[in-house]
């Protein structure tokens, strides 16, 4: 259905807002306290109104693209698609999700496309508020009590390797990079990325959940001949390695499909109930 | 020069119906102190106005732009009359006048601080200082409370000298 590069771009631009948006939403009346009710409410908003603006450029029925799409042809990340769980991971993947949105939003401001660098201007002006959050959050709870800072690295291990994919590669990513449409490849902010991610755990001595990833030894689960060890076999974040003392990227994702419309099993029940009014009210306007 | 002195005239006409226009969800406050309206384009045909969003999300642009339409349309004559939102430049707190500053303040609102390329971080999870002035007593010993509030454009504060909470227009700065 999309198969124009520009497109792509701003289908994976606007659905990752869009549905990490939806999630964010669904912090509203539930989250620990009033102030972060309004945060996450207002962040999501803040979402939602940047995903707007980039279908604006895809051009077409704005309703008919966020909402009249089939499961396949939303182009978010697996990231942005995952329940919300428990607060360490929500706030664990905003952290990851926002300050990777930053790197990619500075290489997007200098973008050849004139309309993407100024709806982009817009945007970054905005979303530095949503990464002061997720800083103090991550500083609150890295450096907090042991049960929380535990459940935040806990929330960072499940959110990494679907963070990474982030930067999956676009279809169509060659011509958009040689155009100056995206002044920078995926891999190339991927790497930056990282090395600011890096940089930001070894400081407060959490940069072993690039290589501690997945079910903790030593921890039991309960199988139907009783409990035994969980086994920790999925010890790193796939496509993640150390080398020279820095967190590069040598190939290969872990969470990786959307950027093609390969979702996880968290997306079509998500989709549902996000697209249920327009599809059971063809043509309502509220 | 008749013709474009008739022009001229239709356009302060146009700057004078836009000054009546309110922000829906700050009433003392007009969508020019605001600093929104980007451009102004009268021909004989039209009036073009182009506005800038101050927060993306803001779900009073739709109100204000039929405002615009309503009060533009009363002065616009037989021109057709349109209102888009540009996204160049990027609007930016500094943009607010003096007087729009003072309309906040009456409306119990602190003007967004910061008067350079600075931007003032804002999370309320640590009670920072916040450096806005409480609009109730004046007294500069306030702390944040949160950077979100009631709508996108408001952080939510406390001050510790007369004890009232209270919310600033938060700061939009390039840099």
């Amino acid at each position: 259905m999309h198969d124009d590069p520009r497109t792509n771009l701003l289908l994976s631009l606007a659905d990752d807002e869009l549905i990490l948006g939806h999630r964010h939403s669904e912090w509203t009346g539930w989250a620990p306290h009033i102030e972060e009710d309004l945060a996450f409410s207002s962040i999501a908003q803040d979402e939602m109104a940047h995903a707007r603006l980039l279908y604006e450029l895809v051009g077409g029925d704005l309703d008919t693209l966020a909402l009249g799409r089939k499961p396949e042809e939303y182009r978010n990340a697996v990231l942005c698609e995952r329940p919300n769980g428990d607060w360490g991971y929500s706030v664990a993947r905003q952290y990851l999700y926002d300050t990777a949105d930053a790197v990619r939003l500075d290489a997007l401001a200098r973008s050849s496309w004139k309309e993407v660098a100024d709806i982009v201007g817009v945007i970054r002006l905005e979303e530095k508020y949503h990464v002061d959050h997720a800083e103090a959050w991550f500083r609150r709870l890295a450096t907090g009590l042991m049960e929380a800072r535990q459940r935040f690295a806990d929330g960072l291990s499940r959110a990494l390797s679907d963070a990474v994919a982030l930067f999956e590669p676009l279809p169509g990513e060659d011509e958009l990079v040689k155009d100056g449409v995206l002044p920078e490849s995926n891999e190339d902010l991927l790497a930056r990325w990282l090395e600011q991610l890096g940089a930001a755990l070894e400081e407060v001595s959490l940069d072993y959940v690039f290589e501690h990833h997945g079910p903790r030894g030593g921890e039991m689960v309960p199988t139907s001949s009783g409990e035994i060890e969980a086994e920790s076999d999925e010890l790193e974040v796939p496509g993640i390695v150390r080398r020279d003392g820095r967190w590069v990227h040598e190939g290969g994702f872990g969470g990786a499909g959307g950027r093609h419309g390969r979702h996880s099993e968290d997306f079509e029940p998500l989709w549902e109930e996000m697209t249920k009014l327009y599809r059971d009210h063809p043509g309502a306007s509220w | 020069m008749k013709h474009v002195d008739e022009l001229h005239a239709v356009e302060l006409q146009v700057w004078e119906a836009l000054a009546r226009v309110r922000d829906p969800e700050i009433p003392p406050i007009s969508i020019t102190d605001l600093g929104i309206v980007e451009r102004v384009s009268v021909t004989d045909s039209s009036v073009d106005v182009d506005l800038l969003p101050t927060f993306a999300g803001c779900p009073a642009l739709d109100v204000i732009r039929k405002d615009v339409l309503g009060s533009v349309g009363e002065v616009a004559g037989n021109r057709q009359a349109a209102v888009r939102f540009v996204y160049s430049p990027p609007w930016t707190s500094d943009r607010i006048t003096p007087a729009g500053r003072e309309a906040l303040r009456s409306y119990g609102l602190t003007p967004p601080s910061g008067s350079g390329p600075v931007f003032v971080p804002l999370a309320g999870l640590e009670r920072r200082e916040s450096g806005a002035t409480c609009p109730f007593c004046g007294s500069d010993d306030t702390v944040l409370e949160s950077a979100f509030g009631p709508t996108l454009c408001r952080s939510t504060h406390f001050c510790r000298a007369c004890r009232n909470p209270f919310e600033a227009f938060k700061p939009k700065l390039q840099g």
